[in-house]
């Protein structure tokens, strides 16, 4: 239809605006305006869309405006309500492209906050997690020092992060964590494992120095040997010690807790002792808070103590029996000394400090028996003490010592056999490092072992005196002293003027 | 003189002018706040022979803002039994809220509601209806109904 009027005149085609209507009425405000009586003042007209809606300018921006306001019906506010047709905004703004950059900003800056928002939260969880491991990472490596000795860490660490191998990184904040484990009753393993596990085959830290050193050995065609230890010399490679020292471990705590029943006369359970576990954070404060965690009672033991009465021959004694029984077991003061574990702030306190202090304590146990081995060649032997490398540090590095056995020139197959044969000697006998310093992660171990053996003597010495103390406890019995004779109904009454005896035979 | 008392003295001339649709009776429009419309459904409907009382109120932005329109429920008169119509009155229509726009009218509202009484088939109370009446504002306005989309 619109196609055709090309042909007729430029007059007749103009196609008809608002301005060419006989009447206009408002959609919004439902007011006329005659082509013929125009208002004075004019109000500018507007046809917005596709349909034969019109409205005054000023009536449709203020229904944009309130319906732009309302999230509601924002969507539907540059839509005709009749023909559906989309309203175009014009504005004689000369800068339309800086409003719509403001614009743009503005609601981009309302994202970032929401980011900023989230992403405060996240910082400041991310922040915690990381200080806790900063703080995980860096008793790691004090424990690391206390336990290998201040020589060895320089080699295989040092102070500086930046010359750690990328295993510290996992192992480290590890080491306050499997200390604290190792405590717990669910998690029976020798407190430094993750310490012993991977640092021998952990190779010197290479600082510049170390590197220069090792390029003028091979400079001067100087060969040290291996780089790993022997397997089988003495003291034990330090994964020997790994393999070992659990099973030690496992031993001493069976053959303790023999030793422990014999002592407090217990019957030994094949089952964990029953544990009744009482949170009682805040002690005698104003508000304790506590908390039962409840009774894991035993099941074998409670099915014990129902058979118990049932084989008794004497059924009349039987209520009795049971009673009797049930307040055995309660009242034993072993048991009861070792069935309820009390967690108070100080002892959880306990708890986490004094596994977090044995690296500490290994390095004291450590020094004192290297001060005891002054005085005994055997200990010293022992305890295979060396004279430190101050004057002459041989740290030989892997790949020197490679080129030096003609690696390069190798077939493949006697490349992969090297390489496996290395390997398995690094990890079984530890780097040469771990086999020429001065052995202190040796006596350190052997020193918390000593301690752990006299912390459990003097526990146990602490239960038995517990113990003694439960079963022989007596009331002290005192004399009347103080307390008028005369009220007290006694056999021989008193006696006035202190003729007792002789009043009474009077009348007998 | 407010926009709205212009539009609505508009709307009544047309109203007296060209008279109600069928089954539509303007019973008051003493002022230009409150209105008050019967309305009746004709034909072979669910509510044939009921007859309901709507009130309009209208505040100084009307058309830019929608009126508040809601059945009367007193000892004269009773909501209709529909599922957008609670039984306080308050009806849940999307013309009357976020579709509201000045095109739409006092009588071009009656007729849609009346259309909407005609399409039901069934009287059904809304669900969650005591919950709604029992927190209900005095203005419907001011209910934030959640339209699903049923023609």
């Amino acid at each position: 239809m619109q196609a055709t009027p090309t042909m007729q005149p430029a007059a007749e085609t103009r196609v008809p605006t608002v301005d060419d209507l006989r009447v206009k009425l408002c959609f919004i405000c439902r007011e006329e305006e005659r082509y013929d009586s125009p208002e004075d003042p004019p109000r500018a007209w507007t046809h917005p869309c596709q349909c034969t809606l019109v409205a005054h300018e000023a009536c449709l921006l203020q229904w944009i405006k309130a319906a732009q306001q309302d999230p509601a019906r924002a969507r539907n506010a540059l839509k005709c309500p009749q023909c559906g047709a989309s309203y175009e905004l014009e504005s004689d703004n000369p800068h339309p492209r800086i409003l719509r950059i403001l614009d743009r900003s503005n609601a981009l800056l309302s994202i970032a906050g929401k980011v900023v928002m989230i992403g405060g939260l996240a910082t400041v969880f991310v922040s915690f997690g990381f200080g806790l491991y900063l703080v995980c990472t860096s008793y790691g490596a004090h424990a690391m020092q206390s336990m290998v000795g201040k020589e060895m860490y320089d080699i295989l660490l040092t102070d500086e992060p930046s010359n750690w191998p990328w295993h510290a990184f996992v192992n480290l904040p590890m080491i306050p964590i499997s200390l604290v484990l190792s405590r717990s009753p669910t998690f029976v393993t020798f407190p430094l494992l993750p310490l012993i596990i991977s640092w021998p085959s952990s190779h010197p830290v290479p600082t510049a120095a170390l590197r220069l050193g090792a390029a003028s050995w091979s400079l001067f065609g100087r060969n040290d040997g291996d780089p790993y230890g022997p397997i089988l010399g003495w003291p034990p490679s330090p994964v020997m010690a790994a393999m070992l020292f659990p099973f030690i471990g496992r031993l001493y705590r069976e053959q303790y807790s023999k030793l422990k029943h014999l002592i407090m006369g217990t019957r030994p359970t094949q089952h964990e002792p029953v544990r009744n576990i009482v949170w009682d954070f805040g002690g005698e404060g104003p508000m304790p808070i506590r908390a039962h965690i409840g009774l894991r009672a035993d099941p074998a033991q409670q099915r014990q103590q129902q058979q118990v009465p049932a084989q008794d021959d004497a059924p009349a004694q039987d209520a009795e029996g049971q009673e009797q029984q049930g307040n055995g077991q309660a009242d034993e003061p072993g048991v009861a000394a070792e069935h309820t574990l009390r967690i108070t702030n100080a002892s959880l306190g306990r708890f986490i400090g004094g596994a977090l202090l044995m690296p500490t304590i290994a390095n004291y146990m450590g020094s004192i028996l290297y001060r005891l081995a002054r005085y005994s060649p055997t200990l010293r032997t022992f305890l295979a003490i060396r004279p430190p490398l101050l004057g002459h540090r041989r740290v030989p590095l892997l790949a020197p010592w490679l080129e030096s056995q003609g690696f390069t020139q190798m077939s493949l197959l006697k490349k992969v056999g090297t390489s496996m044969q290395v390997a398995l000697n690094l990890v079984l006998g530890g780097t040469r490092v771990w086999y020429e310093c001065d052995p202190v992660w040796w006596r350190n171990s052997i020193g918390l072992g000593i301690f752990i053996v006299a912390k459990d003597c003097i526990k146990l010495l602490h239960l038995y005196l517990a113990k003694r103390d439960l079963e022989t406890r007596r009331v002290k019995s005192r004399s009347f002293a103080g307390v008028d004779l005369e009220e007290l109904d006694l056999i021989h009454p008193p006696a006035h003027d202190g003729r007792v005896l002789q009043s009474r035979n009077d009348i007998v | 003189m407010a926009v709205s008392t212009r539009r609505l003295q508009k709307e009544l001339a047309d109203l007296k002018k060209q008279g109600t649709p069928v089954g539509i009776d303007l019973l008051s429009a003493d002022n230009f706040e409150e209105w008050f419309l019967s309305l009746e459904v004709l034909g072979e409907t669910v509510f044939v022979g009921e007859v309901f009382c709507l009130r309009f109120r209208f505040d100084s932005s009307y058309p830019i803002s929608s009126p508040a329109v809601q059945f009367v429920v007193d000892d004269k008169w009773q909501a209709p039994m529909h599922p957008h119509v609670y039984t306080n009155g308050h009806i849940c229509a999307s013309i009357l809220g976020n579709e509201w726009s000045p095109v739409l009218s006092v009588v071009s509202v009656c007729v849609t509601l009346q259309s909407m009484l005609a399409s039901c088939k069934e009287k059904k109370i809304p669900p969650g209806n005591d919950r709604y009446v029992r927190h209900a504002p005095d203005n419907p306005k001011e209910t934030r109904f959640a339209y699903d989309d049923d023609t």
